[in-house]
């Protein structure tokens, strides 16, 4: 069993370090090269200097366009947190024992996982976009309470230490008990990261020692203040800051739906204080609100989800928001029924607080209450499918762009639609009953946390990144990712719906060998999950240095279907003064290359093949020696790893009659891999399929391969098969890859000197 | 679009990520199971003790006739030494590493007398060590480096591109 503080502790310090390598490296590439590169001491200094301006300027700044900045970066460290804690978990689900983690941390991955993801997540980076953006969507200078402003985002930093402080106490008794003995660093060995599940239920969240538990408490009432004041701050600013000519009637849906959102936080998160500190009475000073023979466990449910469930709505209306605002500006047509989609947001808004025993179906409240909570739970799901309807229709003929953003509104609503369908099933009792402790749960709402909440987050980072940054993010990278996000989610989540619906139970470190494959493939799919997630990373924080610059103020080319909206008339405003930009349309032209589409001759087309093969007949042989070369690196690997048998070798000399030595077999090898192969595929490379020389040579390679691997297969089996399938075609594309490459190489060195 | 490669852009990248994907189910897991012996005290069972108050509370006027009772004189060292680390523990619960005799009856739970009192016990956790095939951890990493090239194949890609044009200039 590993060490798991040690081990996430290490890994997010790798994250970190990466993105800050990343980040300096690309800063320093954008720079304009300075005399020799050497760093001089007064430039040390002066870089130091900046640096501290630069810390003062963020920890003081009251600028809603900077908190936003920060509370967008907040969100975004807690998402990889609680994201490295996903990551350990699906890596334990590999196989079916707990062999990897314990039992006790699996427990506690999913308890933190849940909370960080919950509570410092996603509504950090909703309330970052709306501090950043809503602003300037209706028309304000600042929000209403600037100082309130930087005070709500500062409360959450150290809340979010607190209710980690576990992981970091783990740590650190680590490191020390390495030079002190165990008796003096007692405080360190005796925290640790909390177990107990991410709802905290009574009675164990009363009787257990942990000392973290209180902390976390701590940390999750802190964060509250600081969601109560945000919220406030969000009400204050859309009633009291609109400019002229932005009525109710034409306020943008995002603003609603951050309205709306803070009105329903302003309700639930108080309470969900209140029943905090009760907990932290109960567990230090003999209160009895939960226990057994006082108020009962059933209590703190009640409590709970009276916050959980408004909670779940806070959560993915500004999603919602941001789809109603973005989706309609890549299919240039207006948003269909603004009216329903801001009913349907207010309703929904006082229903969410009418359901919350749906999550108690299985616990003793009395069953003509249960019966009404879940008519009320089914109804609520008409409001979220007007919304769907909405967008549907929105989308119905227009004019689609397939830009990044469209695609994650896209995913997004089909993410939305299974996700939702799924709860709506969970809203029936005897179902929830069969279903609410497995997996199927965690795959239904997974689908909207890790579907149309984080993609519009991503959609909306692309959308207005030219206000952000001025510059363009990698447009192909970010299509790539968006896919990737989309295709990683549904494999993974929809294969948790399936294993849930045949009884999986979930919060288990252990399972029946027959699901393994199946999480497997969850995990591999929370992978590509993961791994997008770092291509979104690494694309806004490179692109901020060396994206392209934008050239024009209207970006997205919204003024041509009259979807110029407040934000960008400011960002127009402000080009102009700064740059001098015309505030027309300049005709967007995108640099691209244009590779011919003719087949080529070897040399321009000259003379036959054959006389260019034996023009090129000494280049062929050099590029067939680097290519052979490259080659041997992935066969010697294979025969090192034991999936290659080296005495395969020694049949290629016996068929030529020269014995059974595998010295000469390979020496033929190398031979037959310098001149006799690479002849083969300059005099067939025309009739092989692949526009471009690199193209063909692989074509070539796989086909070569093929009946490398007949030739030289002796018996493998399993892993060892796959090994020596992979080996061998890896080898053979490195083959062809280098001959072609190689070739193209010295043939344009020789134009180049003859040109 | 049509001037880009579909392949090289969007396809070979794709299956790049889901070998890199595999290749992390593969080598990170592999290579634990390399070094586990080194790193780890696997294959020692957790055991959970319970205070004499929770034990009674526990079994209030229903306790099973066939629960068995042990006694911490009899248990061997290394169980003695859990059954002190778990009561110090601020959840109850330590590893028994070395011998483990009385394994199968604490299991199953069983009562441990201590200095007069009772304390219920009983095995949490086995911690089976992690077994993998040895080929798990060069494949996946050979996954890993290989999917990555994939994933890089759009900018290679383009330099080759580059190169072929500057080839084909006369
Ligand atoms: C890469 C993305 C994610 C992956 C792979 C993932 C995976 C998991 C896994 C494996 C569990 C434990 C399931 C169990 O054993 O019962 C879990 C639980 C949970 N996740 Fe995630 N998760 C991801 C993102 C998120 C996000 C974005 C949120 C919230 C915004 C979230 C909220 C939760 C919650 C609340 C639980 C606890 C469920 C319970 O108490 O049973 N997850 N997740
Ligand atoms: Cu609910």
């Amino acid at each position: 069993m590993m060490n798991r503080a040690v081990i996430e502790g290490s890994a997010l310090a790798v994250l970190a370090l990466s993105i800050l390598t990343i980040w300096f490296r690309a800063r320093y590439k954008a720079r304009p090269a300075s005399d020799g590169g050497y760093l001089t001491r007064e430039e040390l200094q002066f870089e130091l200097g900046r640096l501290q301006d630069e810390a003062l300027r963020w920890l003081t700044t009251t600028n809603h366009r900077e908190i936003g900045i920060l509370y967008i970066a907040f969100g975004t460290i807690a998402a990889l947190w609680g994201g490295m804690d996903a990551m350990m978990l699906r890596t334990e689900l590999l196989t079916p024992p707990a062999d990897i983690w314990t039992p006790e941390t699996y427990n506690a991955l999913f308890t933190t996982h849940g909370l960080t993801m919950l509570i410092f997540f996603v509504l950090p980076v909703f309330f970052g976009i709306g501090n950043y953006f809503l602003p300037l969507l209706i028309g304000a200078d600042d929000m209403a309470f600037p100082r309130v402003n930087a005070i709500g985002f500062w409360l959450l930093p150290p809340a979010l230490l607190m209710a980690r402080f576990g992981l970091i106490v783990q740590i650190g008794g680590q490191v020390l008990s390495i030079f002190l003995p165990d008796d003096q660093i007692m405080f360190f060995l005796s925290l640790r990261e909390v177990s107990v599940g991410w709802t905290l239920y009574a009675p164990l969240s009363v009787v257990q020692p942990n000392p973290q538990i209180d902390l976390l408490l701590l940390g999750l009432h802190l964060s509250g203040i600081a969601t109560t004041v945000g919220a406030i701050n969000f009400i204050a600013t859309v009633i009291y800051e609109r400019a002229d000519g932005v009525t109710w009637g034409n306020l943008d849906i995002f603003s609603w739906n951050m309205l709306v959102t803070s009105s329903i936080a302003l309700f639930a998160f108080p309470l969900l204080g209140s029943a905090l500190v009760m907990l932290l009475l109960d567990r230090n000073l003999g209160t009895t609100f939960f226990a057994t023979e006082g108020g009962g466990p059933v209590l703190w449910q009640h409590l709970f989800w009276f916050w959980g469930h408004p909670e779940v709505y806070i959560l993915f209306l500004p999603a919602t928001g941001l789809m109603s605002l973005i989706l309609p500006k890549f299919v240039g047509r207006k948003l269909f029924g603004y009216q329903f989609i801001v009913y349907s947001t207010l309703g929904l808004a006082v229903m969410s607080f009418g359901v919350w025993a749906h999550h108690m179906f299985t616990s003793g409240v009395d069953p003509r209450l249960k019966a009404s909570f879940m008519a009320i739970s089914i109804a609520i799901a008409v409001p979220s499918a007007i919304k769907v309807f909405n967008w549907l229709t929105t989308m119905w003929d227009g004019d689609i762009k397939l830009s990044a953003p469209f695609i994650l509104c896209a995913g997004g609503i089909g993410t939305f639609i299974i996700g939702g369908v799924t709860g709506v099933f969970l809203a029936v009792i005897p179902i929830d009953i069969l279903y609410h402790g497995t997996y199927y749960v965690v795959g239904h709402f997974h689908l909207i946390v890790v579907g149309i909440i984080p993609m519009l987050m991503i959609a909306s980072s692309y959308y207005w990144y030219p206000i952000l940054t001025g510059r363009w993010y990698d447009r192909r990278l970010a299509k790539f990712q968006s896919g990737l996000l989309i295709v990683g989610a549904f494999v993974t989540f929809m294969i948790l719906l399936v294993i849930g619906g045949m009884g999986l139970p979930r919060r288990q470190a252990i399972y029946p060998p027959e699901y393994q494959l199946a999480q497997q493939m969850a995990t591999v799919g929370s992978y590509v999950i993961g791994l997008s997630a770092v291509m979104w990373l690494y694309n806004m924080l490179v692109s901020y240095w060396r994206g392209d610059v934008v050239q024009s103020t209207d970006p997205w080319n919204l003024k041509a279907t009259n979807q110029f909206t407040r934000e960008w008339q400011w960002f127009e405003e402000r080009m102009v003064e700064k740059y001098d930009m015309e505030p027309a349309q300049p005709e967007t032209t995108r640099r691209s290359y244009a590779p011919e589409l003719e087949p080529m001759g070897l040399l321009g087309g000259v003379g036959s093949v054959a006389q260019n093969v034996y023009r090129n007949a000494s280049m062929a042989a050099v590029a067939g020696f680097i290519g052979t070369f490259l080659m041997t690196g992935g066969i010697g690997t294979a025969i090192v790893i034991g999936v290659l048998d080296p005495a395969s070798f020694a049949e290629i000399s016996e068929l030529v009659g020269l014995g059974t030595s595998a010295i000469i077999g390979a020496a033929l090898f190398l031979a037959g891999g310098t001149i006799i192969w690479p002849l083969l595929f300059l005099s067939f490379q025309e009739f092989l399929p692949g526009r471009r020389m690199f193209e063909t040579g692989l074509v070539f390679a796989t086909l070569v391969a093929t009946g490398f691997s007949v030739a030289f297969y002796t018996d493998q089996q399993g892993l060892a098969f796959v090994g020596y399938l992979t080996f061998v075609f890896v080898a053979h594309w490195a083959y062809g890859l280098g001959l072609a490459v190689t070739f193209q190489f010295l043939r344009s060195r020789r134009t180049d000197m003859g040109a | 679009m049509s001037d880009e490669s579909i392949l090289f852009t969007y396809i070979a990248p794709f299956v790049g990520v889901l070998v890199v994907a595999v290749g992390i189910g593969a080598a990170v897991p592999g290579g634990y199971a390399i070094i586990q012996e080194d790193i780890t005290t696997c294959d020692s069972p957790t055991v959970a003790v319970e205070g004499p108050e929770e034990t009674t509370e526990r079994f209030n006027e229903s306790r099973p006739r066939t629960l068995p009772t042990l006694y911490y004189e009899n248990l061997s060292e290394a169980e003695q030494t859990a059954f002190d680390e778990a009561l110090a523990d601020p959840i109850g619960e330590a590893r028994v590493t070395g011998d483990f005799p009385n394994g199968d009856t604490i299991r199953n739970g069983s009562i441990i007398v201590y200095e007069g009192e009772e304390h219920y016990a009983t095995v949490v956790a086995e911690n089976p060590c992690f077994v993998a095939p040895e080929l798990q951890f060069p494949l996946g990493v050979f996954a890993i480096i290989f999917g990555v090239i994939g994933i890089l194949s759009p900018p290679i890609y383009r330099k080759l591109v580059e190169l072929e044009e500057r080839a084909n200039v006369e």
